[in-house]
């Protein structure tokens, strides 16, 4: 994985952004809004996965489409009838709301795939360890769990596989049944293996005492900055929609609030990870060429 | 000052009515390095787990455990827990969280460290382990000698005045499990730590242990320094005197008397100054070799890769085994044994080469027939063989026939045990009921993968004496193995196994005669005298007649 | 008082009303927002009760497998598409281990899984799914419940509750995050659209649960007898 600026940034400060940035995405209707969310999650995007998130922008292009020419089938209230389906009209406003709906979802979609790429497991476990400490603990052990047992089904059917068990030209109902015994393998020896597991957790003490948390994250001083950065734009942005300033109407008519020089914080506060990536990124250069 | 003070305990699992321990008297000094041995179920690891009250079984007990002058039970669990460490013997289980620096900190986050303190005590730890290359990873990329000290580490953590293992390096290949054991060596010089460890390789403790304590059936029969040890059992003729170092093997079975050499320096100085002037007889008559003429297996020149763009695994590995013969084929670590084996079962493709079994090219073989009657695979781990309720069952998995189930049963030793729940056994009897499984799909070629990891001597000798058993009925067997040893006790032929190639196949005298490094401890202590004694045996036999040759 | 019962308390008579209140006046279409904050005041109950119950290190370790199997037995079945034996799993650890544990566990799992193939606004509603799923055959089977247990019945209990309560809940969050407008039509179209999708999964669920519930549950048990866990 390429650096990236932001995630190096304490979990608080990326789980509060995004918690923003998607609560404003999945509410804000206004096109300029919606255009700014999805240029600005789309950059950060492809910023973090390159070629592969072009892929990811690729496939929710069908559904956006989707959305907005479904739209005007179930909803028939607009002025512009463009045509009619099955004798209901098509409106124009309807095929705009559709898009709108449509953006919204391809916005929170962008977002959650790079809320995916930095709220690794242990940022989040990092979080809300001191919150929830026994649910944490819980989620660290399945995190565990997972590859272990993956790699024991592996030894299970290779095993299996060796001894003329679950062959590979069995038909789909014996494979089927072979994979089954092959589940059954896998949760006999991974409940045995959990006792020892418990054993080695009771031998470090675990329920003698109250819990507390460790995690390898600091606050440092651009956490501070970013939060604070974070924190006076999500407030000009919550002002300005409570203000108005967000308001769209698409159907009977479309009217939309006048463009406020307010929608530069909220574009602002969408560039927030963006920025700080390209930053790393030029100054990675700089220091690098030093060497 | 007596750190842990063991009085007359006694203790009987519920629904048992022999004692697992009985009247067992123990005090352990502060700093103090114990060596604590005895065949698989003669209590040893009872005893280990009364000295930790959270681990300690249900069942009755008298008598008591004191730690410094408290009684055990009576010192809060907390405390218990950052002072007395416990490591295990499968290092997988273990592991409790998802990263290595969480798993550093996990004892101190159950006993309510903060977290400045847990940091500095976690970077502290991560240095003296040697830890800090691979403190970010996750545990599962990790191999098994880092998880098995990632596990000591993170009860070093809590700075513990007592460490207790129990068998810890079982599941180590030797490299792994010598590194593993000098840290606890180390941890014992430096910090002063008062160590209890089990262990099959007493080899490798026993010059650092101050005292050997050896179990049977739940009672302490030796309690003393390493070479009275040695020589208590030897004049009792004890069982366990077998698992002793080889010097000190040697040395009391070719008549030695007083003290006995314990490292391979001692015995080689002890051999030179026993035969001082170089030996008569330097070799042992050659036992010829009537290899079969018919192949059972073959392979030609198999390149083999896990991804398309990761680096080569096998790398033209060829080899040819005749029919009948007994073939190790040993190696490094990570050096793709295991894949070799893989290869010729077809878990792995290989993307250039040929396997054939009995000259028949590997697809030439019909689907369903190969692994009938024909080849089969032994995994390292028997458990993943396992899937039913009883070992009858398991049997029955494969086998139908009932008659040949108990010939099979008997033949590996579990007949005593087919309505026992599989994971109710001991390792030893886990991998006879998988090899019994295994062997009843009657392969006539037999792969063995690790065969010897985890079990004792004792239970290594059954294993044995079943492969012995398999190739008088003409089976073909192929082990994969670290131990040499073993190796070089029963193979036929070995091999070695390098950079992805066989590279010399001989047999294990000339084998292991002819390396000084990867090689048997026997010939270690005697190469510069004796030209090719490779086992105890061998040694022995040469020492005798030598001597006799003087006289 | 127990925390997670002054919690419920709290969310039925301060937090829901609130919630509701504040998305009439929020702007825009706020309601993917009370929706799911409704959502999660439904999850929390069942995780304060379980923090609050201080899960003793063998239950932790029993409750961690059932979900890292949940989440793992996708892996043994990647040759048959849209095979997963997760409902199943989770059925089976209500049906051991209560529905409260069973609700967690479909919860965890269903979070868990989600670290792998991506979050998405999806995330809660699937928890909450999967979570009613776990609790449901807690309900019926736990303990003292007289149903019977052979796998037959309960195949077609998961068939059932897969079918008709599971999946609709999971295609609501879809009504929810993807619908432009809420007629009776384009709402009823989302279900009929994911039929034959949440067929697949209730047969699923019925053949993992015809095969596995037998062994599984004596595995089960025969672990909570070993360590005399208190069941």
């Amino acid at each position: 994985m390429k650096t990236d600026g932001f995630s190096k940034l304490h979990p608080v400060t990326n789980f509060l952004f995004f918690l923003g940035v998607i609560g404003f995405g999945v509410v804000f209707q206004h096109p300029a809004y919606l255009a700014a969310g999805v240029v600005a999650a789309g950059i950060y995007y492809i910023l973090l996965d390159g070629r592969k998130a072009l892929k990811a922008i690729a496939a929710m292009l069908p559904l956006f489409l989707l959305v907005t020419v479904l739209n005007p089938l179930f909803n028939t209230r607009g002025a512009n009838v463009l045509f009619s389906v099955f004798g209901r009209p098509y409106t124009l406003e309807a095929l705009c709301y559709g898009a709108a709906v449509g953006g919204i979802l391809v916005i929170t979609l962008l977002w959650f795939g790079c809320y995916s790429r930095i709220m690794t497991e242990d940022k989040f476990t990092a979080l809300f360890g001191q919150l929830a400490p026994s649910l944490s603990l819980l989620l660290v052990m399945v995190f565990r769990l997972v590859p272990n047992l993956i790699e024991k089904a592996r030894q299970i059917t290779g095993a299996r596989h060796c001894i003329g068990l679950g062959g590979k030209q069995a038909t789909k109902k014996e494979k089927l049944q072979n994979a089954m015994t092959v589940l059954m393998a896998l949760t006999g020896w991974s409940l045995e293996s959990g006792i020892l597991t418990a054993d080695s957790m009771r031998s470090r003490g675990y329920g003698t005492a109250k819990r507390s948390n460790f995690h390898l994250y600091r606050i440092t001083r651009s956490d501070v900055l970013v939060l604070m950065f974070t924190g006076i734009t999500a407030a000009v942005t919550l002002y300005s929609a409570f203000a108005g300033a967000t308001g769209a109407k698409y159907t009977p008519t479309l009217s939309f609030a006048p463009v406020t020089p307010m929608l530069a914080a909220y574009c602002l506060y969408l560039l927030i990870p963006a920025i700080i990536h390209l930053k790393e990124v030029i100054l990675c250069r700089i220091f690098i060429s030093k060497i | 000052m007596p750190h842990l003070h063991i009085q007359n305990l006694t203790f009987t699992y519920p629904g048992s009515n022999i004692p697992a321990l009985q009247d067992v008297n123990l005090t352990i000094r502060q700093g103090e390095y114990i060596a604590l041995c005895g065949r698989s179920g003669s209590g040893k690891t009872t005893l280990l787990r009364h000295l930790k009250t959270v681990l300690t079984p249900h069942g009755t007990r008298t008598g008591q455990i004191l730690f410094g002058d408290t009684p055990l039970e009576l010192i809060p669990h907390n405390i218990q827990a950052s002072k007395i460490g416990y490591v295990m013997q499968n290092p997988e289980d273990q592991i409790v969280t998802d990263k290595v620096w969480h798993e550093l900190s996990f004892g101190l986050e159950n006993i309510g460290f903060d977290r400045t303190a847990m940091r500095t005590r976690v970077a502290e730890m991560a240095c003296y382990f040697g830890i800090q290359d691979w403190f970010h990873k996750d545990v599962s990329t990790l191999s098994g000698g880092q998880k098995q000290l990632l596990n000591l580490a993170s009860v070093m953590a809590m700075q513990p005045e007592v460490l207790i293992l129990d068998e810890p390096t079982s599941m180590l290949d030797p490299l792994a499990a010598s590194d593993f054991l000098n840290t606890i060596r180390k941890i014992n010089l430096e910090l002063g730590t008062t160590i209890i460890i089990t262990e099959h390789r007493l080899e490798d403790i026993l010059h650092g242990a101050d005292r050997v304590v050896v179990m049977e059936q739940g009672q302490v029969v030796v309690n003393d320094a390493p070479r009275a040890a040695g020589s208590a059992l030897w004049q009792q003729k004890h069982p366990m005197f077998a698992a002793m170092p080889t010097p000190m093997q040697v040395f009391y079975r070719s008549g030695g008397q007083e003290d006995c050499p314990l490292t391979v320096r001692e015995g080689r100085t002890w051999l030179n100054n026993l035969l001082p002037q170089g030996a008569s007889i330097p070799s042992l008559p050659e036992t010829p070799e009537e290899p079969s003429d018919e192949i059972a297996l073959q392979l030609k020149e198999l390149w083999f890769r896990y991804e398309r763009d990761s680096s080569d695994v096998l790398r033209s590995a060829s080899i040819c085994v005749p029919t009948g013969s007994f073939h190790a084929i040993v190696g490094g670590n990570g050096a793709g044994k295991s894949t070799l084996l893989k290869a010729i079962c077809g878990i792995c493709k290989p993307y250039r080469g040929k396997v054939s079994v009995f000259g028949k090219s590997y697809g030439a073989h019909k689907a369903g027939e190969l692994f009938r009657n024909c080849l089969a695979m032994l995994p390292q781990d028997p458990k993943s063989l396992f899937a039913r309720d009883t070992v009858a069952e398991e049997l029955q998995e494969v086998c139908k026939d009932d008659a040949q189930i108990a010939q099979m049963a008997a033949l590996c030793k579990i007949d005593h045990l087919l309505n026992r729940h599989p994971y109710d056994l001991s390792g030893g009897e886990q991998q006879r009921t998988a090899l019994a499984k295994v062997l009843l799909t009657n392969p006539r070629v037999l792969l063995l993968d690790e065969p010897t990891k985890g079990i004792d001597g004792f239970f290594k000798e059954i294993l044995a004496d079943i492969l012995c058993k398999l190739k008088k009925q003409g089976a073909t067997i192929v082990m994969v193995s670290h131990d040499v040893e073993f190796c070089a006790k029963y193979a036929d032929r070995v091999s070695m196994f390098f950079d992805g190639q066989i590279l010399a196949t001989h047999t294990p005298r000339a084998f292991f005669g002819g390396n000084s490094f990867y090689t048997t401890s026997a010939n270690r202590i005697s190469r510069s005298i004796f030209r090719d004694a490779v086992t105890i045996d061998h040694l022995v036999q040469l020492v005798e007649s030598n001597r006799e040759a003087a006289q | 008082m127990k925390k997670s019962t002054l919690f419920t308390l709290l969310a039925l008579f301060v937090l829901i009303p609130a919630t509701l209140v504040l998305g009439k006046f929020l702007p825009g279409r706020s309601y993917y927002i009370t929706c799911t904050l409704l959502v999660v005041y439904l999850l929390i109950p069942f995780f304060l009760a379980f923090e609050g119950k201080k899960p003793d290190a063998r239950e932790l370790v029993l409750i961690a497998i059932m979900c890292a199997l949940a989440v793992a037995s996708r892996w043994l079945f990647l040759w048959l598409p849209n095979f997963k034996p997760i409902y199943a799993i989770i059925i089976l650890s209500g049906i051991v281990f209560g529905s409260q544990t069973g609700f967690l566990v479909g919860a965890v799992s269903a979070f868990a899984s989600n670290f792998l193939f991506g979050q998405g606004p999806w995330t809660p509603w699937q928890m909450m799914a999967y979570g009613v799923c776990g609790c449901l055959a807690g309900l019926c089977y736990y303990k003292k419940s007289k149903l019977p247990r052979d796998p037959m019945s309960l195949g077609l209990f998961g068939f059932l509750s897969v079918l008709f309560v599971v999946c609709p809940l999971l295609d609501t969050s879809t009504v929810v995050t993807s619908l432009t407008v809420y007629t009776p039509a384009s709402i009823a179209s989302v279900y009929l659209a994911g039929l034959t999708v949440n067929l697949i999964q209730a047969v699923c669920t019925f053949v993992s649960l015809l095969l596995l519930s037998k062994p599984l549950l004596s595995k089960l048990q025969r672990i909570l007898i070993k360590y005399g866990i208190d069941r």
